[in-house]
């Protein structure tokens, strides 16, 4: 693959979740966020355009996740990051802050993009939390 | 370079007389290299005339397909030279997870399809898949990659004496996007095509037939355009033309994508209609004169 041409199954990956209304971010083989669609950007308060690329350590504390005890996740315990560095799905709820420092909880499901040539990267989608859509 | 199409439709031959000027069968260019090596861009059953014109001489080529469906694989038990001891043929292909290029080729050479299988081919026929990197075929170096299509497909670069072709016969590089919004590489085929000197590209369907077939790996006119805007090749032939598309009909599709690339700002001349039996010459690139690099 020439430096600078996205894989074909990031590309198509990035088509289907500019298409959906569920929360989703895309990242490269090295971790780095190279997307988020449009219903992502209403959750997070930013649009991707407005972010650009960065890397996993930046990406992974820009919206301040959180566990239930308000402690602060770390980046390599995050399900997107854990996929891309094993290559299996991950899953787990967490708090994120919006950039209007609303708190929204969540629960963040993980898939690696597996091709004939290997990882090519990691897609996540996020849910409401189980607890918080029974409060709504 | 010499390239030459020996088959330009898509998805089923189209024989008649509706079909003369344009071809029935399907996808298969022949390209002959600088050095003499020469390849077979897909095995529609367009590479049985290929085959014959090969003649009696011991021939060794190299197969690569795009991918596997039946309109580019079709004419490969009718290719003369396969049945012939002193012929090698290797054959390129995507990489699948599911099975081996040999065997997802040998569903189609097998019973009851065929009436040989591929054990049984008198020639020596070996399966490669593409790999992820740049490789040597003769005097040529070849590239190959992923496009939007589906099931695994490929679209080829070669560059052979400063010339270069890319082949990318299905294709639907403005599935999900409009290409004129999207940066560069984020275009599927965009490092394939960008900039060669011949862009051979699917053209199937005509803005009005391309809703009601979106998703199937193929490309509307407008589509095409946009993408040989952004790619910028010294020329474009629309291929894999609709086996439903008459010879009158691929004249006026064909005068609507002249006007609307001049309409683009495109180069007059650069788009051309793939027809059967077409052949381009790429010329080696001319090195500049010392002379002139001293000026």
């Amino acid at each position: 693959m020439e430096a600078g041409q996205k894989p074909i199954e990031l590309i198509l990956a990035r088509n289907l979740i500019s298409s959906l209304s569920t929360p989703a971010f895309l990242v490269d083989e090295g971790g780095v966020l190279i997307f988020y669609n449009e219903a992502a950007g209403s959750l997070l308060g930013k649009r991707f355009e407005e972010i650009g690329k960065v890397g996993p350590e930046q990406w992974g504390t820009m919206f301040g996740p959180v566990d239930e005890s308000g402690a602060a996740i770390a980046y390599d315990e995050l399900p997107l990051v854990m996929t891309i560095r094993e290559g299996r799905p991950a899953h787990s709820d967490m708090r994120i802050r919006s950039a209007d420092g609303a708190e929204h909880e969540i629960e963040v499901s993980a898939l690696p993009i597996v091709t004939p040539h290997g990882s090519r990267g990691g897609i996540a989608f996020f849910w409401p939390s189980s607890e918080s859509a029974k409060g709504d | 370079m010499h390239v030459k199409l020996w088959g330009t439709r898509g998805s089923v031959p189209s024989p008649g007389p509706e079909t003369i000027r344009y071809g029935g069968n399907t996808s298969c260019v022949g390209v002959t290299l600088s050095d003499g090596s020469l390849l077979a861009l897909d095995a529609g059953t367009g590479i049985r005339s290929l085959g014959l014109a090969l003649g009696d001489e011991p021939a060794r080529l190299h197969i690569l397909l795009t991918h596997l469906h039946l309109d580019h694989i079709q004419g490969l038990v009718f290719f003369a030279p396969a049945f012939k001891p002193q012929t090698e043929i290797v054959i390129w292909g995507p990489a699948s997870p599911e099975a081996s290029l040999q065997d997802r080729i040998a569903r189609y050479i097998s019973a009851p399809l065929s009436p040989v299988e591929v054990r049984e081919l008198p020639c020596d026929v070996s399966f490669r898949h593409a790999p992820d990197s740049e490789w040597e075929i003769g005097s040529a170096t070849i590239r190959a990659a992923s496009v939007a299509h589906r099931g695994p497909t490929l679209g080829y670069r070669i560059e052979d004496a400063g010339s270069s072709l890319t082949y990318i016969p299905d294709h639907e590089p403005a599935l999900g996007a409009a290409i004129d919004e999207l940066d560069d590489e984020w275009i599927s085929g965009f490092a394939l095509a960008k900039g060669a000197d011949l862009l051979i590209h699917d053209g199937q369907y005509t803005d009005a037939e391309y809703p009601d077939h979106v998703g199937w790996g193929h490309s509307a006119l407008s589509d095409t355009l946009a993408f040989a805007r952004r790619v910028e090749p010294g020329r474009t032939v629309l291929f894999h033309h609709d086996p439903l598309h008459s010879d009158d009909f691929l004249d006026r599709f064909y005068r609507e994508a002249r006007d609307r690339w001049a309409a683009l700002g495109g180069e007059p001349g650069a788009i051309e209609m793939g027809a059967e039996r077409a052949e381009i010459d790429l010329p080696a690139a001319t090195p500049t004169p010392v002379a002139d690099i001293q000026q």
